[in-house]
């Protein structure tokens, strides 16, 4: 199991790594930074929600703010690339204690709508109240990319290598989470909690543990993001960024190490391939989550479980 | 005073759509994500009945009954097989749905925006209490409370409601004293498929038909369950009017704020009751 998991792991590793070297071509380049970003975000999508059992709606908030946190400190601050994925985490992280805090205290699906709730709250804030620092609807173009060692990374071919190793740490991180005594804590959370509880385990403080955690992930996806579109965006705390990250987190499989990352792939290469032929993807995508839903209820990675 | 009305029209319209979500949750264990994109739904058939039949009122009744059909269809097909599984199942086919009804509407009528008006005899304003009030809204505000009375004597005085009501309290027992759960089921989607369909119509002269109107008016219906007590018809009377005069007082008198206004409202509420102000030994729709 845990072999085999590890297996994965470094399969996914070696096809981001090949890529680089064997399709170096922009647009190629371009797609597999947003696969591996979307894959961060899932990752620590799936550690609020596969590991720890708490279905949240609002992720798109500590995403998109991550994504804000890191234009804030690197076009206002004149800060550097890496202050500025710390920021994001740190804002992703922040903001989804706060979330966990109040979301916490209403439980199953009560805790998907108030997470809902309170993500659009960060979204409207920002949008209508706050234009001044979010730049309203067109947003903060020109975020910078990292100037280290003076290579110039505003070349995607360069980035890259930015973005592959932090997907390999998150993966990295997350797999060792998953198998740590706190991981077995959040799972042992998620699968019962009263008899988790009574065995001694703090519940309500491992819920707000895995959320931070899971929200600090999300803002470095966010600030990953802005640094690939050199741009921060009122579009990235929408709801339907939330519902993406849940849609690609259980079509993947949510609850395993690399579902998560399977989803993203599934998800962006539909969008990508079903956008040559049709106009209609987003309504397709929709059948497909419903069919996925239906007949694949444990997703790409237990697809291949099931057959093992 | 026609603040007050429009804040009544509001919390009508906030109704029809809120009782449907309840009514599903309470019998179907299912929050709705779509509701909001039924609505939509219909809003958009009524403007295509008032376009071929050249009048509002064949809208009222095509526009529902049609999306009582299509709520009997997404029932059978996508949630049913989805009841023994848990809720992020259920939460994430009504999502797909979204996704799927936003494409079609897309697809037969365009990204445009569309406008019905009202009826003949409902256009214009009224003087009442001194104050000019648009007849259409005293219309939108009759036609609900008529709705709002039929369901409670629905649900509450006759053989079907009985069963409904069973059904809804312990779908095993009524199983066993040979109720068919499903075709209930089934029935209580459609009904609340149907009054989205009521609700998207009458939002037609109102409001205008687009795309986005589905999850604007989704979030303020899911405060209003929320605040009311999910699965809680009578708590879904109070958080409509609680809701729709937020917004109609909000409107005059802070516009910049009400938007915030209502979720801090929600927020107050689920912090001091997290069941909802009317959950307390109330039995479910």
């Amino acid at each position: 199991m845990i072999a085999r998991e590890t297996l994965a792991a470094l399969t996914l590793g070696a096809v981001a790594l090949s890529v680089r070297l064997l399709w170096p071509d922009d647009g190629t380049l371009y797609f597999a930074m947003l696969v591996m970003i979307w894959s961060i975000f899932a990752l620590g999508y799936d550690i609020s929600f596969g590991l720890t059992g708490l279905l949240s709606f609002g992720h798109a908030a500590f995403f998109g703010m991550g994504a804000y946190a890191a234009a804030w400190t690197m076009q206002r601050g004149g800060a550097g690339f890496g202050t500025g994925l710390a920021a994001a985490m740190l804002m992703g992280a922040v903001l989804a204690l706060a979330f966990a805090a109040l979301a916490t205290r209403v439980s199953g699906l009560f805790f998907a709508l108030m997470t809902l709730m309170l993500g659009e709250l960060v979204s409207l804030i920002m949008t209508t109240r706050l234009r001044g620092l979010s730049g309203g609807v067109d947003g903060l173009p020109g975020v910078p990319r990292p100037d280290w060692f003076g290579v110039d990374f505003f070349e995607n071919r360069h980035f890259y290598w930015v973005v592959l190793a932090l997907f390999l740490l998150t993966l990295l991180a997350c797999g060792l989470l998953r198998r740590s005594p706190l991981g077995q804590a959040l799972l042992a959370v998620r699968q019962n909690p009263v008899r988790a509880g009574q065995l001694g385990l703090d519940v309500a403080l491992h819920r707000l543990i895995a959320v931070t955690v899971s929200g600090a992930f999300s803002g470095l996806a966010g600030a990953l993001l802005a640094g690939l579109m050199m741009y921060a965006g009122p579009q990235t705390l929408g709801w339907r960024i939330s519902g993406d990250v849940v849609i690609m987190a259980v079509l993947g499989g949510s609850g395993t190490l690399i579902g998560p990352v399977l989803g993203v792939v599934l998800v962006e290469a539909l969008r990508e391939w079903l956008s040559l032929y049709t106009q209609h993807t987003y309504g397709l995508i929709g059948l497909i989550i419903i069919l996925c839903t239906l007949y694949l209820p444990r997703g790409i990675a237990g697809l291949w479980k099931a057959r093992a | 005073m026609s603040t007050l009305i429009i804040g009544l029209s509001i919390s009508m319209l906030l109704f029809l759509l809120a009782a449907g979500l309840t009514l599903i949750f309470g019998m179907l264990g299912v929050i709705n994500f779509a509701h909001g994109a039924l609505y939509m739904l219909g809003a958009y058939l009524a403007f295509q009945a008032h376009a071929t039949f050249g009048s509002f009122w064949p809208a009222l009744i095509v526009s529902p009954l049609c999306l009582a059909a299509a709520g009997l269809a997404i029932e059978r097909l996508t949630l049913r097989p989805l009841y023994p599984r848990t809720h992020e199942f259920q939460l994430l086919a009504t999502f797909g749905l979204i996704l799927v009804i936003e494409e079609v509407v897309r697809v037969v009528w365009g990204l445009d925006y569309r406008h019905l008006t009202p009826p003949p005899g409902l256009t214009g304003s009224v003087a009442l209490f001194g104050s000019d009030i648009a007849r259409y809204r005293l219309f939108v505000i009759g036609f609900g409370a008529a709705v709002i009375a039929a369901l409670f004597f629905g649900i509450e005085r006759t053989k079907l409601g009985l069963v409904l009501r069973a059904a809804s309290v312990n779908p095993t027992m009524a199983a066993t004293l040979g109720i068919d759960v499903n075709l209930v089921r089934s029935l209580v989607f459609a009904l609340g498929a149907g009054l989205a369909g009521i609700g998207g119509t009458i939002a037609g002269p109102l409001l205008p038909i687009q795309l986005s109107m589905g999850f604007t008016i989704i979030l303020d219906c899911f405060i209003v369950v929320v605040i009311g007590g999910l699965g809680n018809i009578k708590g879904a009377v109070f958080g409509a009017l609680l809701i729709g005069m937020t917004r109609a007082f909000g409107q005059l008198y802070a516009p910049e704020w009400i938007d915030i206004a209502t979720y801090v409202v929600l927020l107050a509420v689920l912090l001091v009751r997290p069941q909802g102000l009317f959950a307390a030994k109330e039995r479910l729709a």
